[in-house]
């Protein structure tokens, strides 16, 4: 090979690189409305946005799986936690964590509530983005997909592995969203946010009988079924449960999920001992 | 030495060597932090640090990469520079941005996008920065009109990161767009043309350092920076995954990646080849190694620790864990800091009027060899680390916070490589500002003074 057909190979194959590049990003602009929802993109948003940025975010945290691998990624967290525990915690992130038992906290940034509104809204519109099915399995902040599961004996797949209703249950309770597991264990004892769901079904029926309830429920089912749709209609007192009296889980599982998921996951939360 | 205003290169060598060491501090503090708890949390948190560190390592990376083409372009084009007070103006300005971003960032001032966090003012000021350097060193090409291979793409590869810069001046309101848009200039940097830079700066060293046939030497070069941009430009793609935009860039960031180790490789087989064929027999060792490291450590960092998660099946479950520092830290060290480190341990003697051996020093290999061991180290310990998180955290759905706390004794591991590595780091600079002597002031050494082999072809 000559110098000039080096040369030339250099030109004709930067430049042939680069027409295809410049091809497919016309193409993904073409694409971007449908595939990041950008009809959702509002005010708030774009004003969640410039707080994500203005605060630095993104060199502790990833987003999409970008940014630094110091904190948790945020991609699905409105789906995990819910917006009312969100604003509780970037009101005060020591509240939930403390560096003795995590090895980490986030500083509290004194935002606006106004600010805290705007960036839940803007990691709500990212939740959403067609991702190609990433995270292909749930990342969470705390706790467990598969809680008491030992590692050694293997994960149960994410997907239910029948029509079961209990094993439809144990896959919705899993994914995310709804995103149960995010916030509430299995295992007697471990509470994340929200209480432990070990044995819930004699709990629940404890509960109902006790003179402080205040909910409608006649049954452990009820009870069960009552806390997933309306979560203030009996508030719990626990570190992390609920703030101002109310609770701080997501109160709008009744649109959100159908009503056989429901069901299944009733049916699920009911098996465990 | 050869022209009197290739001496403006040693304070820009002082300016990026004071920031090299500034940046292992914040390195080291970063690092710490993974340990937790921390005591500066309300006073200097990870963010900062962390922002510190890689912004430091961008700017002290590009003002080497500008020193070393202020004492290439003369010598290449045979001509003066076209203006050292210009030289000088631009490093002052430059410096006083990189301090004032620093300083911005303790106080909280950032545009918070990853790597181009300098707030936009100051993006300004480094765009008419770049414009200062592209004129200076582009009227000096114009004066002699003479323009080497060598320096042609040196030269495109500024050129090009000037211009790759401006798609940072824009935001936009889509997230994924504004992703989409940052790694143009993040990925095309560092993946495309900053590997201009690295290829011609490389092919210059090893021309003077081995005196191997100029004509052969560019032919190759031309080679090297064609596939760097056939698997470079489309490789884009593999930042492309999982963020919002069409499936086609999957496979697509899966082929062209894969074609990335075959460009480092080829430069290592160029830098193997140039050598063995005119059998080492340059004064200046440390500048070799430097060279030779510099080659070998990029293929290893950037080609095959970079293939270790481009893969779409693969970066599904490591997207976003600690692989992907296991891979920037040595890629860059590899493919940017050692080329520039080899360029200033070259240049030295001529700037300080010494002799090629005098650079010869046990410091100055102790601090190749543990800045070598140490980045090995901490590629290892961050390896550990994400394999571990990737398994436990994306496979097992174990908690994040959980998780981390299992990766402690990496996280150790990381900061003892990292004492070694800083350690190397003081010890360079120690040779460099105490050892190395202090410029000359009249230009010594006549045109025929350097070694034979390495004369301008």
């Amino acid at each position: 090979m000559t110098k000039r057909a080096a040369r030339l190979f250099f030109f004709v194959s930067t430049l042939l690189s680069a027409l295809i590049f410049t091809v497919l990003t016309i193409d993904s602009h073409r694409q971007f409305p449908k595939l990041t929802n950008a009809a959702a993109i509002d005010e708030r948003v774009v004003a969640g946005k410039h707080v994500w940025h203005r605060e630095n975010c993104t060199n502790c945290h990833t987003l999409l799986g970008e940014g630094a691998y110091y904190a948790p990624d945020l991609t699905k967290i409105t789906q995990q936690r819910g917006a009312p525990y969100l604003r509780e915690f970037l009101k005060d992130p020591s509240r939930f964590y403390s560096e003795q038992r995590d090895g980490r906290l986030m500083p509290t940034l004194a935002l606006s509530d106004q600010d805290i509104d705007n960036v839940i809204a803007f990691l709500a519109w990212v939740g959403r983005i067609d991702t190609q099915g990433w995270p292909p399995r749930p990342i969470l902040v705390r706790g467990s997909a598969v809680p008491g599961v030992p590692a050694m004996l293997g994960v149960p797949p994410p997907q239910a592995a029948s029509r079961d209703p209990v094993e439809l249950g144990r896959a919705a309770y899993n994914a995310t969203p709804p995103g149960c597991a995010a916030c509430h264990s299995i295992v007697p004892g471990v509470n994340i946010v929200g209480p432990t769901l070990a044995g819930i079904s004699a709990t629940a029926a404890a509960r109902i009988k006790s003179p402080d309830y205040r909910g409608k429920a006649r049954d452990a089912e009820g009870y069960i079924r009552e806390s997933i749709l309306d979560p203030n209609a009996h508030v719990l007192t626990g570190p992390t449960y609920a703030a101002g009296g109310r609770s701080l889980m997501p109160a709008d599982y009744g649109q959100s999920l159908k009503p056989e998921q429901i069901d299944q996951i009733v049916a699920y939360l009911l098996t465990l001992r | 030495m050869r022209y009197r205003s290739q001496r403006v290169a040693y304070p820009y060598f002082v300016v990026a060597m004071l920031l090299f060491g500034l940046q292992m501090v914040f390195g080291l503090l970063s690092a710490a932090k993974y340990l937790g708890p921390d005591p500066l949390l309300n006073v200097l948190p990870f963010d900062v640090t962390k922002v510190i560190h890689t912004n430091l390592l961008l700017v002290w990376l590009l003002t080497g990469f500008m020193g070393a083409t202020f004492y290439l372009v003369p010598e290449e084009s045979r001509v003066e520079l076209y203006s050292v007070r210009l030289a000088y103006v631009q490093l002052w300005i430059w410096t006083a941005m990189g301090v004032t971003a620093v300083v911005g960032y303790v106080f909280r001032w950032t545009a918070g996008n990853k790597l181009l966090e300098q707030p936009f003012p100051l993006k300004i000021v480094i765009v008419i920065v770049m414009l200062m350097f592209l004129y200076n060193i582009g009227m000096t090409i114009r004066a002699s009109g003479r323009l080497t291979t060598t320096e042609g793409v040196l030269v495109g590869g500024l050129a090009c990161t000037a211009l790759l810069y401006l798609p940072a001046l824009f935001e936009f309101d889509n997230y994924t767009v504004s992703v989409f848009y940052r790694w143009w200039t993040v990925h095309l940097w560092v993946e495309g043309v900053w590997e201009m830079i690295q290829g011609a700066l490389l092919a210059y060293l090893l021309i003077r350092l081995s005196g191997a046939d100029r004509e052969v030497l560019e032919k190759w070069l031309y080679v090297i920076v064609g596939l760097t941009f056939i698997s470079g430009i489309l490789g884009t793609a593999h930042h492309y995954y999982w963020i919002g935009v069409p499936r086609y860039w999957l496979p697509i960031g899966g082929f062209f990646s894969a074609l990335e180790p075959f460009v480092f490789l080829a430069m290592a087989m160029y830098a193997y080849y140039a050598m063995r064929r005119s059998g080492l027999v340059h004064p200046n060792r440390m500048a070799l190694h430097w060279t030779i490291g510099s080659a070998v450590f990029s293929a290893l960092g950037a080609g095959l620790l970079g293939l270790a998660h481009t893969w779409p099946a693969v970066n599904k479950w490591t997207h976003g864990t600690l692989i992907t520092p296991m891979h920037g830290h040595m890629a860059f060290f590899g493919a940017y800091v050692m080329i520039v480190l080899g360029l200033i341990t070259y240049a030295l003697p001529g700037l300080t009027g010494r002799s090629d051996e005098s650079r010869e020093t046990s410091v100055g290999f102790w601090a190749f060899w543990l800045q070598v061991a140490g980045m090995f180290g901490m590629t290892m310990a961050f390896a550990a680390a994400g394999i571990t998180q990737t398994y436990l955290e994306r496979i097992l759905s174990i908690g994040y916070l959980e998780t981390q706390l299992k990766l402690q004794v990496h996280f150790l591991m990381l900061v003892a490589t990292g004492a070694v590595f800083t350690l190397g780091v003081a010890l360079f600079l120690w040779d460099f500002f105490f050892l190395a002597g202090r410029p000359v002031m009249a230009v010594p050494a006549p045109a025929d003074a350097t070694p034979a082999g390495a004369a301008v072809r």
